[in-house]
């Protein structure tokens, strides 16, 4: 009994990262066309947000107490992930209509890895798998929109927004932390 | 405090392979790849210097076909509709890319890409206009326009703009060949960009959210403290 749910939980785990996985590679390719990227990336972040059906909100670390905090430490997060860029470069914010794809596959993204796959994987082999297995499979959903060169920093970034959901058991700080660091390039 | 130790370690792990690389990595909105410049800005990091391209375009029935020209970095494509070269006494048409070894800035512009020239061994039929693409850097502000010269020292004239197509590109079509480079007027602020405080938008954001942080921080601890002694203090 114990082996079939555990089974089930693996099945579901692969499940979920493959369609994520699927998500994100049809996003990088579907960018590469002229003029698509500000679709892509929302279409993108729409299907990525998809894959939380059916999921409580707290169990994917969305919720209200706390809130303050939450806010807080997505801006915190923000302020991190933006650090090694604002010690190098002016920076802009991004233009009208990409900042909203911004929004739209920031909050995708977060929702898909942070929060759902995260949530599979913890009650599949508990934190440690959750934080190395959502990390591994965020990088590898960069491969194709990424140079090599970058995937040392995005599987960085990866590990420290899974170590705060772990960590404070949150996901509207990685929210908050992403749409913040995707705004200003 | 073990995990608020671990998530310290993972931010630390984090800021030292962020500096590692060029500002800009976040989702689809960086260059495909690293811009290789001629002159890299300070702030680039490791450079690979640009490379050339080369195009033949054959000729077929007394016209040249459509065809395109571009550099093997992928920062400048030029793109030529059927018969768009003079093609007397050819059977094809050879379009060479090279880099300018040098970075001129010419007044009252200031370049964000390389300088690129393109010739052919023919010459542009009247009213062809291929298009030219150049791709930029995010380490630059937004180019208002592809500039274009017969000599790298000037005079430079703008050839404008189309929409942009995709981040970090610019293109535009061009009547004659020549030197080539996106820029803006460096009177004027970069365009498409919000700037505050001279051009350092990031660096303040980054202050702002610290501030902010800490500020509202303080509080929410304290009172969080307050909470937690609270049943303690009733008992």
């Amino acid at each position: 009994m114990i082996s079939a749910l555990r089974a089930n939980l693996v099945v579901r785990a692969v499940v979920i990262g493959m369609y994520i996985l699927a998500v994100e590679w049809t996003r990088a390719l579907a960018m590469r066309w002229p003029g698509t990227a500000a679709a892509a990336l929302i279409l993108g972040g729409a299907a990525l947000t998809l894959v939380a059906v059916g999921w409580p909100a707290e169990r994917i670390g969305i919720g209200t107490s706390r809130l303050g905090l939450r806010i807080l430490g997505g801006l915190a997060l923000g302020a991190v992930l933006l650090l090694p860029a604002a010690a190098r470069s002016g920076g802009a914010l991004l233009p009208g209509g990409l900042a909203l794809a911004a929004i739209a596959v920031s909050i995708g993204e977060e929702v898909a890895f942070r929060g759902v796959l995260f949530a599979a994987l913890e009650q599949l082999g508990g934190a440690p798998v959750a934080v190395v297995g959502s990390t591994l499979l965020w990088t590898v959903a960069h491969l194709l929109s990424h140079p090599p060169e970058f995937l040392g920093a995005v599987a960085a970034a990866g590990l420290l927004l899974a170590m705060w959901r772990w960590a404070c058991k949150d996901l509207v700080g990685p929210i908050i932390g992403h749409v913040i660091a995707d705004l200003a390039l | 405090m073990k995990r608020l130790g671990l998530l310290a370690a993972a931010a630390i792990a984090y800021v030292l392979a962020a500096w590692m690389v060029a500002p800009g990595f976040y989702d689809g909105f960086g260059p495909p790849q690293p811009y290789n410049w001629t002159c890299p800005p300070p702030q680039a990091g490791a450079n690979t210097k640009p490379s050339s391209g080369h195009a033949d375009i054959k000729v077929i029935k007394g016209k040249s076909e459509a065809g395109s020209a571009f550099d093997n970095d992928g920062q400048i494509v030029i793109g030529f509709l059927p018969d768009s070269f003079d093609v007397t006494g050819k059977t094809s048409i050879s379009v060479d890319i090279t880099p300018l070894d040098t970075c001129p800035q010419p007044p009252g512009v200031r370049f964000v890409t390389n300088i690129y020239k393109i010739t052919a061994d023919a010459p542009l039929k009247q009213g062809a206009k291929p298009n030219v693409t150049m791709r930029y850097s995010n380490l630059e502000p937004d180019p208002d326009a592809i500039y274009l010269a017969d000599d790298p020292n000037g005079p430079w004239q703008s050839i404008g703009k189309a929409d942009q197509a995709q981040p970090f590109t610019v293109t535009t079509r061009t009547s004659t060949l020549g030197y080539f480079a996106a820029g803006y007027r460096s009177v004027s602020p970069p365009p498409g960009t919000v700037t505050v405080g001279g051009g350092q938008l990031l660096p303040i954001i980054v202050a702002v959210l610290i501030i902010v942080v800490v500020l509202a921080g303080l509080p929410l601890a304290v009172v969080r403290r307050r909470t937690r002694k609270s049943p303690d203090e009733d008992a």
